[in-house]
């Protein structure tokens, strides 16, 4: 990017820290919208239609507006330090993804060598947060919360990683872009491209599994259990700590969506029309909208799942990630491997 | 070299291996606030991670002294005052009271009389449990059946309320038949009023949406993997236990007794009707909620075939201004959509009861709960508490 | 307690069931066997009452001193001593369901309500249980008899796990004591509840308050600043009032 709009180092740095931060809000908001929406039509309701005219898209802004302006309350049993760090862990763990995430060609934080691996090292943070928050809220049902978390993270943080294995294994490459140019490249008897999608069917399956499980969504959603644990780990917070906790929620919901389109459906590129035949401009216009239409997919599965599925108990969530995704996931590695080396 | 006995080895090795970390139970107050206590009910629970030791419920938040009350209101007064015990199906619980006082003093109530009174105790068997369809579901996780159900609920709502004029607290019936007259007050003029135009017609209606939505939620929620995972199995309760608590209706007739009042009490004419009995095998909460399902068919077609076959004819038998009823003690017990409801009454003769006890459902429901719950877990507890379908007023009355 | 017949050319009249005083049979029958003039008789002529049949089969089973079977009531009367054992019995031999355990508290003084038109009854609480039967419509009533001024009776827990809950509310509804209860607390009732709030001797504090208006709840506007007027016309228990055909079920 420094080289495109030949801009110093300092400068492109402050302009790439100026867009993510414009970023969160432009990806959160929408994804916000979509899930009251798309919940209240599958409830047979019309969901928010006040706020901002007809449609109440401003119904996330007004939500925001509220919990800013709601009074700072801490528990008096609670660890007050670690109660406040809690939630600023979250959401910077779920922030730094954003580094790695190529949204064009040239528009990406920085193409680490090491992408992928960073993006989940770096996502496992927020384990830590939750965590955290769970114990030091003084409150029996945020430590039930807590537990539950901590055990339900750990364990599908495994299956996360295996899945991404098939892939880095079939493209050679950990780097983001390089998996994206390995997908172009990629061609079944020299006829034309397709993504990853098609070769690693099990492991996308796997790590939507494991997203989901990671991002504690139903039918995952145990830490929180609103029906028997108030809000679990979530109950003593309010107002802008709680605001900072669903604005993390929502923007790991948007990376694991861009993680997914990256890896298995092919990034910013669609892959039917070569993006490098377009001005350098053009391509790094196309391609975020290309990657936003992709990530809509997803997101769309997701929320569709949250509202159609019951919750999984807590021993019946761990058997699924021990017992099935992670030999299925070594599965997937095995038979990858061996048609790398045959093929 | 020392041959060591067996024993102290097994001892040994058990304790080297498995190292048991010292853990104190932790005491878990679920309630009265909530989200799944059905009310105000109080479960202080002592829990072991997951695993809970012991329960012991705490009741009473609602006591509201019906017994008591009942012995300084006329009869007419008190059935105004008990459709409120069940809240949920609210016209259910007038029926055996009005049938124990009708007892006493022998009248005869009409049959038009009857088959409404049939047609909307139905109607609240249908409410009741497509409160119990939305509020499960939701309890497991799934957010959805929610809204589906109660929508079709608001149906059957309005239709009770075209014919009472109230959705949960009818207040319709009267000593001797239903609500004869509209407007009996000092300011308007009394008119006859019998069923509203139309009301036929629109329950049929009603009745077919009310079995589509059975098979929405036979799609939605019963072959939900996850549900089933969630629900089969646990919460087994055998029917020799349940019957020794007094637990009744869609909770025991799913452990597998085939014992539902309204074949065997005649407060209402219900052996003129031809229905089934859904019953359960396993006793888990799996079956009770099935059972509760195949409960919203089988109304829905009590209803459709009392709407149909409905004789003309008076609606209140005639019965004198101050209203006495003889010396005299009786029970009546009732099919309530949660169980048997029952009052036993005892009479002195008087404008008021001397005596009014009133059995009812959900208490005893309730009872079985610390045996059931010993050993569950947390999960498996909300589960559980859900599948009885309680109502805290039918609990604390 | 007196039992009504509603037939008018009944030749039985009315029937005393005796509480303390067991008649001759009773004591030539010493086996166990229940008195058949104790019992009502069956409706009409030639007519068999079914629940008079169950009342007279289950009063022997258990050993009863009498029975009655009035409005559809089979109710059978123990004494103190053979309440567990009678309980017991009928739990095992048909009735496996338990509907509900309460008591009853025959007074003449009342505080609430109307007293007593037969001043012959005896004061004493009455302990009562249904018991019913899963295979088909019968169902039955075992009662028994407890001091005004020890009420106490052996618990039926052991032998019944359902009738705890039950106890634990006549117990504080009552104050009777059931000797051998696994956890008598209080069920309804915040535990620092004085008095037993279903005895006729308790007053319904509201009621005392302001009197109970009788049948039409009339409340005037305030009529000066001392607050709202209690006055009104039907200030008694409603003697003499006029109400519509029905009864206002309404107020």
């Amino acid at each position: 990017m420094i080289v495109v709009f030949g801009i110093g180092f300092w400068a492109g740095l402050a302009l790439k820290i100026g867009i993510m931060a414009a970023i969160v809000p432009v990806v959160a908001l929408p994804i916000i919208f979509a899930e009251l929406k798309l919940s209240a039509h599958m409830q047979h309701r019309i969901g928010p239609y006040f706020a901002g005219g007809k449609f109440g898209w401003a119904q996330p802004l007004a939500d925001g507006l509220k919990f800013f302006q709601k009074e700072d309350l801490v528990p008096d049993s609670a660890d007050k330090v670690v109660y406040k760090i809690a939630p600023y862990l979250v959401l910077a763990a779920a922030l730094a993804v954003f580094v790695v995430i190529p949204f064009g060609p040239d528009l990406i934080g920085r193409d680490l060598d090491l992408g992928i691996f960073f993006a989940l090292a770096i996502s496992s943070v927020s384990t830590i947060g939750i965590l955290i928050a769970g114990w030091s809220s003084g409150n029996k049902y945020s430590l039930i919360g807590g537990l539950r978390a901590a055990a339900q993270l750990i364990a599908y943080e495994l299956p996360l990683f295996l899945a991404v294995v098939g892939v880095v294994i079939q493209a050679e490459t950990m780097s983001m872009i390089g998996i994206i140019d390995a997908q172009q490249t990629y061609e079944v008897f020299g006829l034309f491209a397709i993504p990853y999608i098609i070769p690693q069917f099990v492991g996308f399956v796997i790590f939507f599994i494991a997203a989901l499980a990671e991002l504690s969504r139903t039918p995952f959603d145990m830490p929180i259990a609103e029906s028997e644990l108030v809000m679990g780990y979530l109950t003593e917070y309010s107002g802008f700590r709680f605001a900072v906790f669903f604005i993390g929620e929502y923007i790991g919901i948007f990376t694991m969506s861009a993680i997914m389109a990256t890896l298995w459906m092919g990034g910013y590129d669609p892959l039917f029309f070569d993006l490098a035949s377009l001005s350098d401009v053009a391509a790094n216009v196309i391609g975020p909208l290309v990657l936003f239409g992709k990530v809509a997919i997803l997101v769309f599965l997701m929320i569709w799942m949250r509202w159609t599925f019951p919750r999984f108990r807590e021993d019946q969530l761990q058997d699924l990630a021990w017992k099935w995704l992670i030999p299925i996931g070594l599965m997937n590695i095995a038979v990858t491997a061996i048609f790398k080396v045959v093929l | 070299m020392q041959t060591l006995d067996p024993q102290a080895m097994a001892h040994i090795s058990e304790v080297s291996v498995s190292v048991e970390l010292q853990t104190a139970d932790m005491t878990l107050n679920i309630g009265p606030q909530h989200p799944s206590t059905h009310g105000v009910l109080r479960l202080v629970a002592k829990v072991d991670g997951e695993r809970v030791s012991s329960v012991e419920p705490v009741i009473g938040y609602m006591h509201r002294g019906y017994e008591k009350l009942a012995e300084v209101r006329t009869y007419p007064q008190i059935t105004a005052l008990v459709n409120r015990i069940d809240w949920v199906s609210g016209f259910a619980n007038e029926i055996p009271f009005v049938v124990a006082a009708e007892r006493l003093m022998g009248l005869e109530v009409p049959e038009r009389a009857q088959y409404i009174r049939l047609i909307l105790t139905e109607m609240a068997r249908i409410s009741s449990h497509l409160i119990f369809m939305s509020s499960y579901p939701l309890e497991i996780g799934a957010a959805t059946p929610l809204m589906h159900a109660l929508r079709e609920r608001e149906r059957v709502l309005d239709l009770l309320e075209s014919v009472t004029g109230g959705r949960f607290h009818p207040n319709f019936n009267r000593l001797g038949g239903v609500k004869p007259a509209a407007g009996a007050g000092a300011q308007t003029k009394k008119v006859v009023q019998d069923l509203p135009a139309g009301f036929l017609a629109d329950t049929r209606a009603a009745m077919g949406k009310v079995r589509d939505i059975c098979d929405d939620l036979e799609g939605l929620v019963t072959g939900n993997e996850i549900f089933q995972a969630r629900t089969i199995g646990v919460g087994i309760m055998p029917a020799d236990k349940a019957a020794a608590f007094g637990v009744s209706g869609p909770n025991l007739r799913a452990s597998g007794p085939d014992y539902d009042l309204r074949k065997h009490a005649d407060y209402l004419p219900y052996d003129r009707f031809d229905f089934e009995v859904p019953i359960g095998r396993n006793g888990d909460c799996f079956d009770r909620y099935r059972v509760r399902l195949e409960e919203i068919r089988q109304a829905a077609s009590i209803i459709v075939q009392a709407v149909d076959s409905i004789p003309s004819g008076p609606l209140q038998a005639k019965v004198p201004k101050i209203i006495k009823v003889p010396e005299g003690e009786v029970y009546v017990r009732a099919e309530n959509p949660k169980g048997e409801m029952g009052y036993h009454l005892v009479s002195d003769g008087g404008r008021m009861p001397y005596r009014l006890k009133v059995r009812s459902a959900s208490f005893s429901n309730l009872s079985v709960l610390p045996w059931l719950l010993e050993g569950q877990l947390v999960p498996d507890l909300i589960a559980i508490l859900g599948s009885l379908d309680f109502v805290l007023g039918d609990v604390d009355r | 307690m007196t039992t009504n017949q509603s037939e008018p050319g009944a030749g039985e009249g009315e029937d005393e069931v005796a509480v303390d005083s067991p008649t001759e049979d009773a004591i030539e029958e010493a086996g166990g066997a229940a008195e058949a003039a104790e019992g009502t008789e069956p409706t009409g002529p030639g007519e068999p009452d079914p629940i008079a049949e169950l009342a007279q089969r289950f009063a022997e089973i258990v050993g009863a001193e009498s029975w009655s079977a009035d409005h559809g009531l089979a109710k059978i009367k123990v004494t103190n001593a053979d309440w567990v054992s009678a309980v017991s019995t009928a739990h095992q031999n048909g009735m496996p369901f338990l509907s509900f355990l309460s008591a009853i508290d025959w007074s003449q003084t009342v505080a609430v309500g109307d007293p007593l038109s037969d001043e012959n009854v005896e004061e004493r609480y009455e302990l009562i249980i249904r018991l019913s039967s899963l295979a088909s419509d019968d169902a039955i009533t075992l009662s028994t008899d407890l001091s005004k001024y020890h009420p106490s009776i052996d618990s039926l827990v052991p032998v019944l796990p359902g009738a705890d809950w039950h106890e634990r509310e006549a117990a504080e509804m009552f104050g009777i004591e059931f000797r051998g209860h696994p956890n008598p607390k209080k069920l309804y009732l915040p535990d620092a509840f004085e008095g037993y709030p279903l005895r006729k001797s308790f007053p319904l504090l509201s009621r005392e308050v302001k009197p109970w208006p009788g049948m039409v709840d009339v409340e005037g506007m305030p009529e000066s600043e001392s607050g709202p007027s209690t006055e009104n016309p039907e200030a008694t228990d409603g003697a003499g009032v006029e109400e519509e055909g029905a009864g206002d079920a309404d107020a």
